[in-house]
């Protein structure tokens, strides 16, 4: 049931497909074919996007990522994301990701939603197509419409300061480091190499832990060492057990 | 595949070896990361892809010719950006398509109108898109989009007549 819930959308496809390929063998094949050419433009640009995103996950540091593309990047951060979305190929669904490791990474949510509508819209190849059925004109003047209106959209969304939330970011957080009092001594980081990473003169942890006692990499008696071994008590534990 | 894709296979190929060459480890722990975010997402998109198919085999494009033909340009217009929103049809198609309409008379307006909202405008995605980035974030971006798309083509109409 869990797993259902968890996969609404490609269960009621599948029973969709069950259904019509009981009552109507032949639609049901039809739109199987009609399917092949997106599943195997999927299968061309996944892997293209999972090793860009973790190219640009090592490659490019976060405070350059924040600097260009993050709140105040201004409009050379708008024109660099433009650039980027509408030189990337692929459906708009293969933006999610990259667009999502850039976010994480500090790009503004401006920057993101010039991003994904440049990469859905804008893309060059299209361009080339559009001209060739439609005139120049009309594919220069649509170009150069929406991307006004892009970067508008960007500007405004960021206005109405709409957030980027996605759904795995609920898990709550049981363990953190205050970082106003962390200064950076990194015993924490030599109790516990695998929980606390040092960056930048500050000790942090990775990922969201919700459960503590459960944790697979450190057992718990480490994280309390650390709590108490941490000499300006930076680290806290929210719902503390009472015995250990 | 196309020569962009080439392009971008070339490129990203290119990243990750110079990514590899210069932290192993630290690739290691971002593929870790990466696939874990992957693999969250392609069952829903595999499950888009086949509800795409769906689409296509109970809405042909052929059908869309009475929705761009209409007299009234206002609500055609509206009507094309719904119907663009909603479907997805590879923009090699609609381009040809919109094409043949403008070459026999009609207007533009509702044509650019379908072609923008088809590629900006996701009803399709929008559950994984309000997955990944938020129910508030994905309802705005595809709300303006529908907006600015009707935006586009009235310009395009007045711009270009």
């Amino acid at each position: 049931m869990k797993l259902i819930k968890k996969n609404k959308i490609p269960f009621l496809v599948l029973l969709t497909y069950s259904a019509l390929l009981i009552f109507k063998t032949e639609i049901a094949f039809k739109a199987f074919d009609n399917s092949s050419y997106y599943l195997f433009e999927m299968f061309q640009i996944l892997p293209v996007i999972f090793m860009l995103a973790v190219a640009i996950d090592v490659l490019i540091p976060k405070e350059w990522i924040m600097k260009r593309l993050g709140n105040n990047s201004g409009i050379s951060g708008g024109v660099l994301a433009l650039i980027f979305g509408s030189i990337s190929a692929g459906p708009i669904y293969a933006a999610f990701p990259i667009t999502k490791m850039l976010h994480k990474k500090g790009a503004s949510v401006n920057n993101i939603v010039i991003i994904l509508s440049a990469w859905a819209v804008i893309k060059v190849p299209m361009l080339a197509n559009e001209a060739k059925f439609l005139g120049i004109d009309f594919m220069i003047v649509r170009w150069v419409l929406t991307v006004i209106s892009i970067l508008f959209m960007g500007w405004f969304m960021n206005k109405l300061k709409i957030e980027i939330k996605g759904n795995e970011e609920k898990v709550e957080n049981n363990l953190y480091i205050n970082e106003d009092y962390c200064i950076g001594c990194g015993v924490c980081h030599n109790i516990a190499p695998k929980l606390y990473h040092m960056k930048d003169g500050k000790a942090y942890i990775e990922k969201p832990i919700s459960d503590i006692y459960n944790y697979q990499d450190v057992s718990i008696h480490v994280i309390t060492q650390t709590v108490e071994k941490c000499p300006s008590k930076a680290i806290i534990i929210k719902n503390m057990k009472e015995t250990i | 595949m196309d020569f962009f894709t080439d392009g971008f296979w070339v490129i990203s190929v290119m990243f990750f070896t110079i990514a590899l060459k210069k932290d192993k480890n630290k690739v290691k722990e971002s593929i870790k990361k990466t696939r874990g975010m992957m693999t969250n997402m392609i069952g829903d998109i595999i499950g888009i892809i086949f509800l795409i198919g769906l689409l296509l085999t109970f809405i042909p494009p052929e059908t869309l010719k009475s929705v761009l033909g209409s007299n009234n340009i206002l609500i055609s217009s509206l009507i094309a950006a719904l119907v663009g929103g909603v479907t997805i049809i590879p923009a090699f198609v609609a381009f040809p398509l919109v094409g043949s309409f403008v070459d026999a008379g009609a207007s533009i307006v509702p044509g650019v109108a379908f072609l923008t909202t088809l590629t900006m405008v996701g009803f399709v995605t929008f559950p994984l898109e309000k997955k990944e980035f938020g129910i508030k974030f994905a309802i705005y971006r595809n709300a303006l989009s529908f907006v600015f798309a009707l935006f586009i083509a009235l310009m395009m109409g007045v711009v270009l007549t």
